[in-house]
């Protein structure tokens, strides 16, 4: 206990000392210009006293046997709807919540809340070479429990509603244009189908050009282990997206494969095919207040 | 006289004569206590004049007692009122203040050092000069060293910017602060005890004589005239050319397209002074406002492709209009005035900015 005591102290000292060394030094800002970069978590986390409102949206296929001219290639849908709010207690440290309606993958009507803390920043004396991130999230689902006793959305238990992730981002800004991520991902699920397993490792990497100061296309995909040879239906989210970055507001416009918002259900739950057109369009708008 | 009444009546002395010896020796002797008195606080005076408060020498030359003056100081309290500058929220005695504005602190538009070698040196290119060799933020407001000692605030083009708002916080240096915190700084009124504090605190930062440098033979002729017993206008004048008691503020507009020269036949090396001390301090990491700014091609070229015209993101229009505070942004950007920033300056910074662009 000692032991662990003293391995915990020597960690805070070291962030505090890095910390105190980092103030010194400039600095490398808009790694990534958002909180999140298409799906998976940047390394920026909000300021000190800024909160900010997001809302975002992706409809249905827009190929595929789902998609095409009848759905008004996937405006007749929507994928995914989340309504998120985040707040930051420090310059490095931020939480958020959101709700979303949920993929139906199988989940509906999902709470998420999330801790990120930015634990490295890129200096430009490169003194500090990558900027490092953590974030946790929790969710949650509170939708009807089925009836049908083989399904994963059959409840016995309040802790089969419950889901988990962790991320840690390692970002660099290479260029003041470009700039790279890898984001190694942890999702556990308290119950899952048969042919799927409880706890999944991915790594995700994400790439940004900007085109100007205002306009950036990223990219990013997110390979899931699959370490069991089971989840054979399942597939990896890749997306790409423009953003658009005003005074306070933020916006992308995105095409992925992914159906739902948050690791659960992109890396644990995305089933479509970018190959057989279940791509779908998808925007963000985010907007950043101080109090 | 109600003591000598007592003694005599005491003592029953009936002798007239004696009486008045004793009345006029009482006088005398405290007349000759009362004279020495006043020489030992004079020799004091003197003895210490460069370290005494400015403003108490100019009061004792005869000058006028500012509104703000204040005989007492509480350094703690001084203490809380530079936190109030420094972080926008102090604690004082129990009593715990808020934040006063959510957008701003007073250091983000005002430095709290000097700004020239000189405290009469109005030349904005030498304060640009003076703060980036003491590695000092190029901020657009003044500075509030000695702004103890000064009469005059939200002088010349003001009105144009805060209306009759300004009428009240010209002469009063408490309503000033209350313009600044309230309307300046998009926060809140001070409550007494803040604004207060933040008076102790300009008090704490007032100028000494020695401050104004003074050459010797001026410094003896106001030491004499202070033994003198003061009142001497010439001493005051003297003192009072020696620094800033109000600073000027003049409200150019934007410059005419046709009269823009877009960073043609400007100093780039100046422009790259303003920009890293100035745009950078608020705008780098996105500090005060959501505008990232670095000193990079991107910024460059959002400047530069934004030079012309008339709006907000042009800087010939918004280091002269600056911007403002509107619902759900409440941080703005305050202007440059003519006397802060040059017709010339603003040329070099447009001359960096192109070679920003180009990187």
């Amino acid at each position: 206990m000692k032991k662990e005591l003293l391995l915990i102290t020597a960690i805070i000292s070291c962030t505090f000392s890095y910390k105190a060394q980092e103030e010194e030094k400039k600095i490398v800002s808009e790694t990534f210009s958002n909180v999140h970069i298409i799906n998976g978590h940047s390394t920026e986390t909000l300021k000190k006293r800024e909160w900010r409102y997001i809302i975002s949206h992706r409809f249905g296929d827009m190929l595929g046997d789902l998609g095409g001219v009848q759905t008004g290639f996937g405006f007749d849908n929507a994928a995914d709807i989340r309504m998120g709010f985040d707040m930051a207690l420090t310059d490095k440290i931020m939480f958020g919540f959101a709700r979303m309606k949920g993929a139906s993958q199988p989940y509906t009507s999902l709470l998420e809340g999330y801790a990120k803390y930015r634990f490295l920043t890129q200096t430009e004396d490169n003194s500090m070479p990558i900027s490092a991130s953590f974030t946790t999230s929790m969710y949650g689902t509170y939708m009807n429990s089925s009836e049908d006793i083989t399904s994963v959305t059959n409840f016995e238990r309040f802790s089969h509603r419950l889901m988990y992730s962790s991320q840690l981002t390692i970002a660099k800004k290479f260029h003041p244009r470009f700039s790279m991520a890898l984001m190694p991902s942890f999702v556990h699920r308290n119950l899952v189908e048969q042919n799927d397993q409880n706890s999944l490792v991915a790594l995700g990497a994400a790439a940004r050009i900007r085109l100007s100061k205002s306009i950036g296309i990223i990219g990013e995909y997110f390979y899931a282990f699959n370490q069991s040879g089971l989840r054979q239906d399942y597939t990896n989210s890749i997306g790409v997206a423009m953003e658009w970055i005003t005074n306070g507001h933020h916006f992308t416009i995105n095409f992925t494969n992914a159906r739902g918002f948050g690791e659960l259900q992109y890396i644990a739950l995305t089933q479509s095919d970018w190959l057989e057109g279940e791509f779908r369009l998808g925007f963000s708008i985010s907007r950043t207040f101080k109090y | 006289m109600t003591i000598t009444y007592l003694i005599l009546t005491t003592m029953k002395f009936k002798n007239n004569i004696l009486f008045l010896l004793i009345v006029s020796s009482a006088i005398g002797y405290g007349f000759i206590y009362s004279s020495s008195s006043e020489i030992e606080k004079i020799e004091v005076l003197s003895s210490e004049i460069e370290n005494q408060n400015l403003v108490d020498i100019e009061i004792a030359l005869g000058g006028e007692k500012p509104n703000h003056y204040m005989k007492e100081f509480d350094p703690e309290l001084a203490e809380a009122g530079e936190l109030l500058i420094k972080e926008g929220k102090a604690s004082y005695k129990g009593k715990n203040g808020s934040l006063i504005s959510s957008y701003f602190n007073c250091t983000d538009c005002h430095n709290l050092v000097k700004e020239t070698e000189s405290l009469t040196d109005l030349d904005p290119q030498h304060r640009l000069d003076y703060l980036v060799k003491n590695d000092l933020p190029y901020t657009p407001g003044s500075t509030f060293y000695g702004i103890y000692n000064r009469n005059k605030y939200y002088n010349d083009d003001y009105d144009k910017k805060y209306g009759a708002l300004v009428i009240d916080a010209r002469d009063t240096l408490e309503n000033a602060i209350q313009l600044c915190a309230e309307y300046c700084a998009s926060g809140r009124p001070l409550v007494d005890w803040e604004l207060n504090a933040i008076m102790h605190y300009y008090k704490s930062q007032e100028l000494k004589l020695k401050d104004l440098n003074l050459s010797d033979s001026e410094l003896s002729k106001i030491q004499a005239s202070v033994k003198k017993g003061g009142q001497d206008k010439e001493a005051l004048e003297v003192l009072q050319s020696k620094y800033v008691q109000a600073y000027g503020a003049t409200f150019t507009g934007a410059k005419a397209e046709s009269q823009r020269k877009y960073g043609e036949g400007g100093d780039v090396e100046n422009g790259k002074k303003i920009y890293e001390s100035g745009c950078m301090f608020c705008h780098k990491n996105s500090r005060v406002t959501f505008l990232n700014l670095d000193d990079d091609v991107l910024s460059g070229q959002y400047l530069w492709k934004h030079r012309k015209g008339y709006d907000d993101l042009s800087v010939y229009q918004v280091v002269r209009w600056g911007t403002y505070p509107i619902v759900g942004r409440q941080q703005y950007m305050p202007l440059y005035t003519k006397e802060k920033m040059s017709k010339e300056q603003l040329e070099d910074l447009m001359s960096y900015i192109k070679e920003l662009a180009k990187k």
